[in-house]
Parts: structure tokens; C-alpha cells; sequence
């Protein structure tokens, strides 16, 4: 796999930090750029403001309308999306080798110079708030709102839709000097994978970024994790209840991390897994039934999730207590290797889509500050041992967990 | 064997077809089952059962119960999966180049399901679930209301998980009846994507496949009617937005102007289109677009949105302009252009991965009966110019529109 990967990772004059891997044979490029700001940085009364800035930060440069703007991208069949987290900002591109400058240089003009005409802004607080009464009729992503900021606390629990409140006070002065304070080469990480000249794109990222946000670039700051264990329910007619649970898991960069990773194949990498065999196959409690780790810079969240109709969302719970603690008695070996194997074997083939390649570089540097081939992780993960697992839930107990449900009935509601 | 357009095909003595595409500069391979029957092959009361079946088929063969399949799908860290669909149902699995015998070792022993009894229960049960969680979607609901409205009577109206009364009812032995009614070479297609040997995977395919017994073809399919002129309204306070389609008749699924449908579609609803720029940016619903839904013998054009309910005339005049004005003036150069650059990065893309080839395959092997690449994929959307959509527009002209409603509002009777 490696044999004709070659990664590159610098920090460029302009300021930006810089990795590369390029891929014989590909026939397309993917870079992605993040900018080291998000949601946590929205003031109080605005949340929803970040979301706001990256609707409106396309529509419209000094040069280009907004239309024209996405015509430009059309032009050159550019792909390109962008989304907003708890602490970053993604502007992500994917195109034929031959245009990989040409959309670098449309993506500098949109983030350096956007112009927020008045209308758009209106438009954006507007539609934010049209998304909200549509939030309602998404369970699953409702369900994760609610419990965010009892999982992570009030500031990374934020939801990038924001509140109504704080959506109807947003105006343009409040959208540029968002993008003002925060958008700056020296906050901005950009990786480029697939079919790219790596020194000719470093050296067009320079041109592009030189001075941008010059003396605005402050470091972002690191927010701790406030997790508050309870059960938590809120009440909606639906057909089916929704729960999740969730406990302080280890950061990406944290030794245990690929001990995490297996832990939660175990639980939930494939058809065999524990909670697929245990909750749906030997009770049909469940249709959807997933266990997954949610990871801001510093800090892991471990989460497991399941939908069922009301009766039976106690005994769901239950089962799914009762399969995480089991896990530290009879983890069999058998068991391990075939987590490992899942994690190993779907790192290299998915590696065969540059924009999976793209995603996995771009995480890196986010977390750990460098590329960390392919291989590399891999071999962490299949140096996992039975004994890691044990340790890792032991230093990691479930006894104080936040659990949220959404649905017509409370968790106990039966008295059972 | 035959050898063209950058394919391996080549047919068993039992009729069993074996599609492949060999892809030299990937490090993977995908294969799958195409079982060419789907909920519009199934009959009123047993609504559901292909789907039924699907699940059914990850449950146990004479060699294998569910955890050995289960299990030796995990051994190999496959992605993997299966769907049942209107007209077909699929089973796959991606795996790294050295897992695909195995891969499709076992994905050939899953097509000989015993449909184990004492599974059948249990499985019901979580259909039974997956049923109540389609039923809070506000997609599937309006996707359902569009078929009743416009396939009322007609078997592509039935919903894909059939019903709680229909899925409730029905017996194992129904289910095995029809598995080996539908399960057989006639039926069936191995499709292979990746960097394989096309000699060696037929070699499989004789080995593994070549003793199944064939039989007949499924029964033919009705024409389903081809009007787009009813009305279909589902007032329910189980969603926030109400859901509006209009919907006009358009190419099926084998039809030459297919292409026309899909670019013109595009223009209208689709990305940097005319509805997100005067819709959408016009602040008046954050969720409206156009598509075409096709099958083998219909298609249709929707303009649909998603809107607060309070907003639903005024999401629907401003669809309903876009349409006169597209009808009136066709489309112009640039937006055509637009979006056959687009389609060149996404096929560029697509060739990329065994799984995304695999995917587009089946639908083609399945609807045109065989595989077609990329390249020829590409020049099909080049050939649509804003003359061709001008024809197209004349046959099949956006007027007379259906109408679907879905939503806590009475509408569009309550004024």
C-alpha cells in the first residue's frame, strides 16, 4: 500500500501547515482545507453563527457575485462542500488533476475576500431557522443535539444549527466580524491528496494566502470536556424511541486510542459484532443498532445508539449495558482479531478513493499535528491485546453515563 | 467469453451471467448478486416479501447458520451489505483482492438459503422495526405517497417493506416458496469489479455456480399506468414541514432520452440550479429540488420540496415558475456545460473505487441489460445540448402536473 504513497508536511511561509500525499495513478485531486475555528468560538447570544459564516462566505467576492462565484467552480467541474464543527471549519474540493489549481485559487478568493452582501446574510439567518422545524423531523440527529451538551458540555455541545434565539440576533456586522477575528493563514491547515504536483500546489498556496488575516491569527483556545452523567428524556410522538449513550472515551492522540477503535469493533464493526448479534439478532429489539467515537482535539467521546419501539427501548438499554460490561469478562481472541482485521482491511480498501485518502490525511493533521501513514495505524491496531481491552475498560467505567432518549416514553416509564 | 468495452462477460451452462470489469490500478475488488426481483414482482398480500428474503438470506444456508455468515463476512473486514429496491435486490461485498474468492464463495452459498425456520420469527421482528423507523421518515413517507398516488392499484405502489399486516402475516414457508421462484440462474447475475483476473473469477463462478439448476424467468412485469395527473394528500401532525411534489411524466429507466431527463432535472433542482438560486437563496424553503425517479418501463419528473407548512404556496408558485419558464425558454448553453463538467469529475471519481463500479453495474446490467463504462456514460451526458432538451421538452412537457401532499396541513383543501 505504501510503496507509492509520499507524504509531505511543512509549514509554509504564508503561515499555513501543509501536508501532501501524493498517489501514483490516480485520476483525481482532493484537498481540503480547514481553518482552526468553529462553533465553540460563536459568542453566547449567536449561537448558530458559525453555520451562518459558512452559508454566506460563497456568496459573493470582491470579484464574483455569488453566482458567478459557482459558476467559476462549475466551470471546471470542481466538487467542493464545506461544514462546520465544534472546532472547525471545512472547505472541501475534489477535481480533475488539471483544475487542482485553478479551484485552490477560487476556494483563496472565496475565503479571503467574501463581501456578505446584506440579502444573503437575511436569507442565511432565515433558512437557519427553516432547518430548526426540519431538525424536528430528523430523530436520530434531534437525538444527538439533545444529548450533546450533557456529553460535552455547554460550549462543545454546541449544535451548528444553533438556537432560534440566538439566530434571530445575527446581522452581517456579526457575520464579518466572526470571519474577521477568526479566518487567518496562521489558523488555516490545508491537505491535498490523489494525482497533485506537491510543490507547485505548496508554492500556489503560498502566493494565495500570503498576509491573509495577518494579525488576526490568534491560536484557538482548547476547551475541556463537561460531561454530566444522568438519563435525560424528551418527549415526541413517534413511532419508534431513540437513545443514546454516552461515556468519556481517550483523544485520538491518546496511546489507548487504537485500543478504543477495537473496543468499539467489537461492539459494533460488522454483522458479528456484539450489539448487532446480541440486541438485534438474538432479540429483534432493533432494525438500527451502531456503537461509534465522536473526537474533538483534546478529548473522546465512546457512544452507542439504538432505535426501538417503546415497549421495548428498556430491555434495549438494557442489552446494551449489559454487552459493554461483558466485554471486559469475555473478549475472546477470536473476537479481536476479527475487529482487527475489520479496522485493517477497510483502511485499504476504502484507501482505493483518493477523497477517503484526503479525509484521513486532513484528520491527521488536526489531531496529531502530522500525516500518520496508513500503515502506521494499522500496526497499532493489530498490536492490540486482550489485555489492552481489559485495561482500557477498566480505567474507562461505565458507571456514570449520559443517557438521552427521544420518544413518546420515558426510560422506566413502566416501573420495570 | 466475450471481451468488449473494457468488460469480461460470460454466461454458465445453467444461464447464470457473470459480469466483470477488471481495474488494474486499484488495490480491491467488489462483487455482488443481482437478483433481478423486487416489491413490484411480489403480489398484494405478500407485500414486502423480496425484502423479507433479503434479510432472510443472512440467516442461514445448509453450510452456514447467521453467526458463521456473518462472522466470515467480519473475517475478511468485507464492506458489505445488501437492499431490496422496486425492481431488484443486491448482495455485496468489497474486500481487499485476495478476499474475493472468499467473498464470493460466500456470497454464493447465501444465495442458497435454506430460510432457516427457527429464524424467522426473530427476523420478522426487526423488519417490524425497520417498518416503524421508515414510518417516521418524512422522505420514505412522501416517497410512498408518490407511488400510491401514481401506481395506485399497480404493484410498484406497494412500499419496498411491505406493510405491518402484510410482513405480519406471512409464514416461512410463503417466503421459501418464493425464494426459489425468484433465486436461480435465470434471475441472477455475478458482477465483479477490481483488480481481479477476469479467468479466475469465472473459474469461480463455474465452481461455485455451475451446478444450480435453471428454471424459469420470473413472471413479466405489468406496465404500470402512465398517467401524472392525480392528486395524493396525507394530512398527519407526526412531522413539522409538509412535504409538496409536482410530478410529470418522464422517460423510464431504458429510454433514450434518459439523459435529457437527468440534465434538464439537474438545471432545475440540482446544484447551482435555478431552484437553489430563486427557491432556496430566495429564502423560501431550505429544501427543494428536482429528480427523476425511474424504473423499467415509467419514469417521472418531481419537483419537490420541504417546507414550513405556512410556506407551502409559495414554495409551490415558485417551482411551478421555474417550470413555466423552462418549458417557455428551455435551457441555455452554460447550464448544460455546467453540469457535464460536474458528471466528468464524478465519473473520474467513480472509476476510482471497485464499490462505486460495482454499484452503477448492477443498476445497468439490471435496467439496459448490460454494463456500461465510464467513458460511455460521459458521452452520453455530452451528447445533451439545450436542442436536444428543447425536444425532450416537447416529449415530455411539464404541464398537467400531479400534485402529492404530505403533512400536518389539510392542503390543498384547506382555504
Amino acid at each position: 500500500m505504501s510503496a507509492h504513497e509520499f507524504y509531505d508536511h511543512r509549514r509554509l511561509d504564508c503561515g499555513v501547515e501543509f501536508a501532501a500525499l501524493a498517489l501514483e495513478g490516480r485520476r483525481t485531486t482532493s484537498f481540503g482545507i480547514r481553518f482552526l475555528t468553529g462553533l465553540v468560538d460563536e459568542p453566547d447570544d449567536r449561537l448558530g453563527l458559525a453555520r451562518i459564516v459558512e452559508e454566506t462566505i460563497g456568496k459573493g467576492t470582491e470579484k464574483r457575485s455569488a453566482q458567478e462565484l459557482s459558476d467559476a467552480f462549475d466551470a471546471i467541474g470542481a466538487q467542493h462542500g464545506s461544514g462546520v464543527g465544534r472546532e472547525s471549519f471545512m472547505f472541501r474540493c475534489s477535481c480533475l488533476p488539471e483544475y487542482a489549481d485553478e479551484a485552490l485559487a477560487l476556494h483563496a478568493e472565496l475565503l479571503c475576500t467574501p463581501t456578505y452582501p446584506d440579502e444573503y446574510c437575511r436569507v442565511a439567518v432565515d433558512l437557519g431557522l427553516q432547518e430548526l422545524t426540519a431538525l424536528e423531523d430528523d430523530p436520530q440527529e434531534l437525538t444527538g443535539r439533545l444529548i450533546a451538551p450533557k456529553a460535552y458540555g455547554k460550549r462543545l455541545g454546541r449544535h451548528e444549527l444553533g438556537t432560534p434565539e440566538g439566530l434571530q440576533r445575527i446581522k452581517r456586522d456579526d457575520i464579518m466580524e466572526f470571519w474577521r477575528k477568526n479566518f487567518a493563514s496562521s489558523r488555516m491547515q490545508v491537505s491535498v491528496a490523489g494525482a497533485v504536483d506537491v510543490e507547485s500546489f505548496a508554492r500556489r498556496i503560498n502566493e494565495l494566502f500570503d498576509g491573509f488575516g495577518k494579525g488576526n491569527g490568534h491560536q484557538q483556545r482548547d476547551y475541556e470536556v463537561e460531561f454530566s452523567p444522568g438519563v435525560h428524556h424528551h418527549h415526541k410522538e413517534l413511532e419508534q424511541q431513540h437513545v443514546l449513550l454516552c461515556w468519556p472515551g481517550v483523544k485520538v492522540t491518546d496511546a489507548d486510542y487504537p485500543v478504543e477503535r477495537v473496543v468499539l469493533g467489537i461492539l459494533s464493526g460488522g454483522m458479528s459484532s456484539r450489539l448487532f448479534t446480541e440486541v438485534r439478532e438474538k432479540q429483534g429489539l432493533v432494525y438500527w443498532v451502531s456503537a461509534w467515537g465522536e473526537h474533538p482535539r483534546n478529548a473522546g467521546m465512546a457512544f452507542m445508539g439504538a432505535s426501538t419501539t417503546p415497549a421495548r427501548c428498556d430491555q434495549t438499554v438494557k442489552t446494551l449495558l449489559r454487552e459493554v460490561e461483558r466485554l471486559a469478562e469475555d473478549v475472546t481472541e477470536e473476537e479481536l482479531e476479527r475487529a482487527k482485521v475489520g479496522i485493517i482491511a477497510k483502511s485499504q480498501t476504502h484507501g482505493d478513493i483518493t477523497r477517503a485518502r484526503l479525509g484521513e490525511l486532513g484528520s491527521d493533521l488536526f489531531h496529531f499535528g502530522r500525516p500518520v501513514p496508513i500503515a502506521e495505524k494499522n500496526e497499532r491496531i493489530a498490536a492490540v491485546t486482550i489485555a489492552d481491552i481489559q485495561r482500557y475498560l477498566s480505567e474507562h467505567p461505565r458507571d456514570r453515563l449520559c443517557i438521552q432518549t427521544l420518544g413518546p416514553r420515558a426510560l422506566g416509564a413502566d416501573g420495570d | 467469453m466475450n471481451r468488449d468495452n473494457g468488460f469480461v462477460e460470460h454466461t454458465l451452462a445453467n444461464g447464470l451471467r457473470v459480469v466483470i470489469e477488471p481495474m488494474p490500478q486499484v488495490q480491491s475488488a467488489a462483487g455482488g448478486f443481482l437478483v433481478q426481483t423486487g416489491s413490484r414482482d411480489e403480489t398484494p398480500e405478500f407485500a414486502g416479501v423480496s425484502h423479507f428474503l433479503e434479510h432472510m438470506c443472512f440467516k442461514g444456508t445448509a453450510k452456514r447458520g447467521w453467526e458463521a455468515i456473518t462472522v466470515d463476512f467480519d473475517n475478511m473486514g468485507s464492506t458489505y451489505n445488501a437492499y431490496t429496491s422496486k425492481e431488484r435486490t443486491v448482495y455485496f461485498g468489497w474486500v481487499r483482492v485476495d478476499d474475493l474468492e472468499r467473498q464470493v464463495d460466500l456470497l454464493v452459498d447465501m444465495m442458497q438459503s435454506i430460510v432457516p425456520p427457527e429464524e424467522f420469527e426473530m427476523e420478522k421482528k426487526v423488519i417490524l422495526e425497520e417498518i416503524a423507523m421508515s414510518d417516521d421518515s418524512i422522505e420514505r413517507k412522501v416517497y410512498d405517497l408518490i407511488h400510491e398516488t401514481f401506481y395506485g392499484g399497480h404493484s410498484l405502489s406497494w412500499p419496498v417493506l411491505g406493510t405491518t399486516d402484510t410482513v405480519g402475516a406471512m409464514t416461512r414457508d410463503q417466503l421459501f416458496d418464493y425464494f426459489q421462484s425468484r433465486y436461480h440462474p435465470a434471475n441472477m447475475v455475478l458482477i465483479v469489479a477490481g483488480a481481479v483476473n477476469p479467468d479466475d473469477v469465472i473459474a469461480m463462478a463455474e465452481r461455485t455456480c455451475g451446478e444450480w439448476r435453471p428454471k424459469s424467468p420470473r413472471p413479466d412485469r405489468s406496465a404500470p399506468p402512465s398517467a401524472k395527473q392525480a392528486v395524493g394528500k396525507r394530512v398527519t401532525d407526526r412531522f413539522q414541514q409538509q412535504a409538496i411534489g409536482l410530478v410529470y411524466p418522464a422517460p423510464s429507466a431504458t429510454h433514450p432520452d434518459r439523459e435529457n431527463g437527468d440534465v434538464l432535472a439537474a438545471v432545475l433542482g440540482g446544484q447551482n440550479s435555478r431552484f437553489f438560486w430563486n427557491i432556496i437563496q430566495a429564502g423560501i424553503a431550505p429544501h427543494v429540488a428536482a429528480g427523476r425517479l425511474d424504473y423499467c418501463d415509467d419514469g417521472m419528473m418531481i419537483a419537490f420540496g420541504f417546507a414550513e407548512p405556512a410556506k407551502v404556496e409559495a414554495v409551490l408558485e415558485a417551482m411551478r415558475k421555474e417550470i413555466d419558464k423552462v418549458s417557455k425558454n428551455g435551457v441555455v448553453e452554460e447550464e448544460v456545460q455546467r453540469v457535464k463538467n460536474r458528471a466528468q469529475t464524478a465519473l473520474a471519481t467513480e472509476s476510482e473505487a471497485p464499490y462505486y463500479r460495482l454499484m452503477q453495474m448492477i443498476h445497468d446490467v439490471d435496467v439496459l441489460g448490460r454494463p456500461r463504462s465510464v467513458t460511455e456514460r460521459l458521452a452520453a451526458v455530452d451528447a445533451v445540448t439545450p436542442a436536444t432538451i428543447r425536444a425532450y421538452l416537447e416529449a415530455w412537457p411539464l404541464r398537467s402536473d400531479g400534485l402529492v401532499s404530505l403533512g400536518p396541513r389539510d392542503w390543498p383543501n384547506d382555504d
